[in-house]
C-alpha cells in the first residue's frame, strides 16, 4: 500500500507532531477559559432572566423576554461582530478577548434562560405551596427550595450548552483572538497541509468536549438526592447533642 | 379561634364555594366530609390563601382580614400560625427528614438552631420517624412521608393544623400508621380541621363534622350526633352510601 505512505510521508508525521502542542497550548490557556468564563457569565445572566420572568415582575419580564429575542433571533457572529468592531464607532473599545467572553456569555444567556425556566416550571407546585405554608417568602422559597431542586433538572441542558459553547468559541479566531481554531490556521497556512491540520485541530476539540462528557456523568451521579455516609454527621455545629434527656 | 364567614369561590365561572361559613375553636377536631368536588379542598386551600377566594373574610388569632384585599404580609403571619398537610405530602425533596422539619423553624421563624434541632427531634419522635432523620423523602414510603410531612407541621407549635385528605394518596396497609398519629395529636388537644374520605376517623376522632357539598355545608353537628342521626336526607344517603365501602 504505497499510497498510505505517500499520504502520511515522514514531513506530515513531523508536522502534526510539532503542530500537536502548538494547538493544544493555545487551546488549554485560551479556548478553556473563554468557554468557562463566558459560560459563567451565560449562567448568570440566564439564571437572572429566568428569575424575573418565573417572578412575574412586570417592566423587567418584559425586558427578558426583548433580551432573548434578539439574543436568540441573530447570528452568533454577527454579535461577536458587533461588540468587537461595532462598539469603538460609540467609543467603547474593548480587547479581543473580553469582547469574546460578552459576546458569548450574552449569547449563551439568553438560551440558558430558557433552560433555567423550563427547570423552575418543572418542579411540582406543590413544593412552593409548601414552602409558603411553613412561613417562607417566595425569595426564600425559590433560594431554599424551587433552584436548589431546579438545578439538577436544568444540568444535562446546561451541559449541552457549555459542550456547543466549546466548539462554537472558534468563531473568536475571527475577532483576532489567538485560539485553538487560530493557532491551527496559522500553522495550516505556513505548511499547506489544511487538510492534516484542521483535522488535528477538530482531534484537539474532541479531545476535549470528550473530557467535558465525562465530567457531566460524573456530576450527574452526585445530583441525586439519597442519604450518604457523608451526610451522617452533619448539623454538629450546635453544641446540644442528641441524647433522650434533651428529646424528653 | 379560627372563623371564616361568608367564602365564595369560583373557578373560571364554575363556582366551587357558595358562601361558606365555617368555624373552629381551640382544642377541637373539625372533620370535613362529602363527596368529591363538594368544594372541602377548595376550602382548605382558601382558609391557608393557596387559593384567592373571591368573597369571604377570616377571623384569626383575633385579627379579623378581608380575604380578597389582605396583604403579603398578613398572609404570612396568618401562615405562620397555621400548619398545613397536603394530600401529596409536599415534603422538600432536596432536603433531609431533619432539615425538612428544621427549615420552618430556623429559616422561616428565626428560631436558635439548638433549640430548633431539641424541637425537631421531639416531633420526629412524636411521628415516629427518628430512626429517619438523614434520609431524603424519596427513600420513605407514602406513610412515613407523610409523618415526617406532619412533624414539620407541628414543629412550630402553629394555632391550628390544616389537613388535607392526608391518606388519600397512600395504600390501604400505610392509612392506619398516619391516622394513628393524627389521633394521637387531637388527644392531645391540637386543634385540627381535616378534610377526609376515613369515616372511622371523623366519626370516632372528630369533635365535629360538616358535611358540605356542592360549595355549600348541607349538614354540621358532634360527630356522634351527624353519624348516628343525620337530619338531612342527603347527609343520611351520604353516610349509608359511605359506610357500605368500609
Amino acid at each position: 500500500m504505497y499510497y498510505n505512505v505517500d499520504i502520511m510521508s515522514d514531513r506530515l508525521v513531523e508536522i502534526l507532531v510539532s503542530s500537536f502542542m502548538r494547538i493544544l497550548i493555545p487551546g488549554i490557556k485560551v479556548t478553556v477559559p473563554l468557554t468557562l468564563l463566558s459560560f459563567l457569565l451565560s449562567v448568570f445572566i440566564g439564571l437572572l432572566l429566568a428569575l424575573v420572568q418565573v417572578a412575574n415582575i412586570k417592566v423587567l419580564k418584559e425586558v427578558a423576554r426583548f433580551y432573548i429575542w434578539i439574543f436568540r433571533g441573530t447570528p452568533l457572529i454577527v454579535q461577536l461582530f458587533i461588540i468587537f468592531f461595532g462598539l469603538p464607532s460609540l467609543g467603547i473599545t474593548l480587547n479581543a478577548f473580553p469582547a469574546a467572553v460578552l459576546a458569548f456569555g450574552m449569547n449563551l444567556g439568553a438560551y440558558n434562560a430558557e433552560v433555567f425556566r423550563s427547570a423552575i416550571m418543572a418542579i411540582p407546585k406543590g413544593q412552593l405551596e409548601a414552602a409558603y405554608m411553613i412561613g417562607l417568602s417566595y425569595p426564600r422559597a425559590m433560594a431554599r427550595v424551587i433552584l436548589p431542586q431546579s438545578f439538577p433538572v436544568a444540568f444535562p441542558n446546561l451541559f449541552n450548552n457549555l459542550i456547543s459553547l466549546l466548539k462554537d468559541t472558534s468563531l473568536a479566531s475571527s475577532i483576532t483572538v489567538i485560539e485553538l481554531f487560530t493557532s491551527a490556521q496559522q500553522i495550516a497556512a505556513r505548511t499547506y497541509e489544511p487538510f492534516a491540520l484542521y483535522c488535528e485541530a477538530a482531534l484537539i476539540y474532541l479531545i476535549f468536549s470528550t473530557a467535558l462528557t465525562w465530567l457531566q456523568r460524573w456530576i450527574e451521579k452526585k445530583l441525586v438526592w439519597e442519604s450518604s455516609e457523608n451526610d451522617k454527621d452533619k448539623d454538629k455545629d450546635c453544641g446540644c447533642g442528641r441524647n433522650k434527656a434533651m428529646i424528653g | 379561634m379560627l372563623e371564616v364567614k361568608n367564602i365564595h369561590k369560583s373557578f373560571s365561572k364554575v363556582p366551587v364555594l357558595r358562601g361558606i361559613d365555617f368555624k373552629v375553636e381551640k382544642g377541637e377536631v373539625v372533620a370535613i366530609i362529602g363527596p368529591s368536588g363538594s368544594g372541602k379542598t377548595t376550602l382548605l386551600r382558601c382558609i391557608s390563601f393557596l387559593e384567592k377566594a373571591d368573597e369571604g373574610e377570616i377571623v384569626f388569632d383575633e385579627y379579623t382580614h378581608d380575604m380578597v384585599h389582605i396583604s403579603k404580609r398578613d398572609i404570612k403571619k396568618v401562615r405562620m400560625n397555621m400548619g398545613f398537610v397536603f394530600q401529596s405530602f409536599n415534603l422538600f425533596s432536596n432536603m433531609t427528614v431533619y432539615d425538612n422539619v428544621m427549615e420552618g423553624l430556623v429559616t422561616a421563624r428565626k428560631m436558635d438552631r439548638c433549640e430548633a434541632r431539641k424541637k425537631t427531634f421531639e416531633v420526629l419522635e412524636k411521628v415516629g420517624m427518628l430512626d429517619k432523620t438523614k434520609n431524603y423523602p424519596g427513600e420513605l414510603s407514602g406513610g412515613q412521608q407523610q409523618r415526617v410531612a406532619i412533624a414539620r407541621a407541628i414543629a412550630p407549635d402553629p394555632k391550628v393544623i390544616l389537613f388535607d385528605e392526608p391518606t388519600s394518596a397512600l395504600d390501604p396497609e400505610l392509612t392506619g400508621e398516619v391516622l394513628d398519629v393524627m389521633k394521637k395529636l387531637a388527644k392531645e388537644g391540637t386543634t385540627m380541621v381535616v378534610v377526609t374520605h376515613e369515616m372511622g376517623f371523623a366519626r370516632d376522632v372528630a369533635s365535629r363534622v360538616v358535611f358540605m357539598e356542592n360549595g355549600v355545608v348541607v349538614e354540621e353537628g358532634k360527630a356522634k350526633e351527624l353519624f348516628e342521626n343525620p337530619k338531612e336526607e342527603r347527609t343520611r344517603q351520604f353516610l349509608s352510601a359511605m359506610s357500605k365501602h368500609e
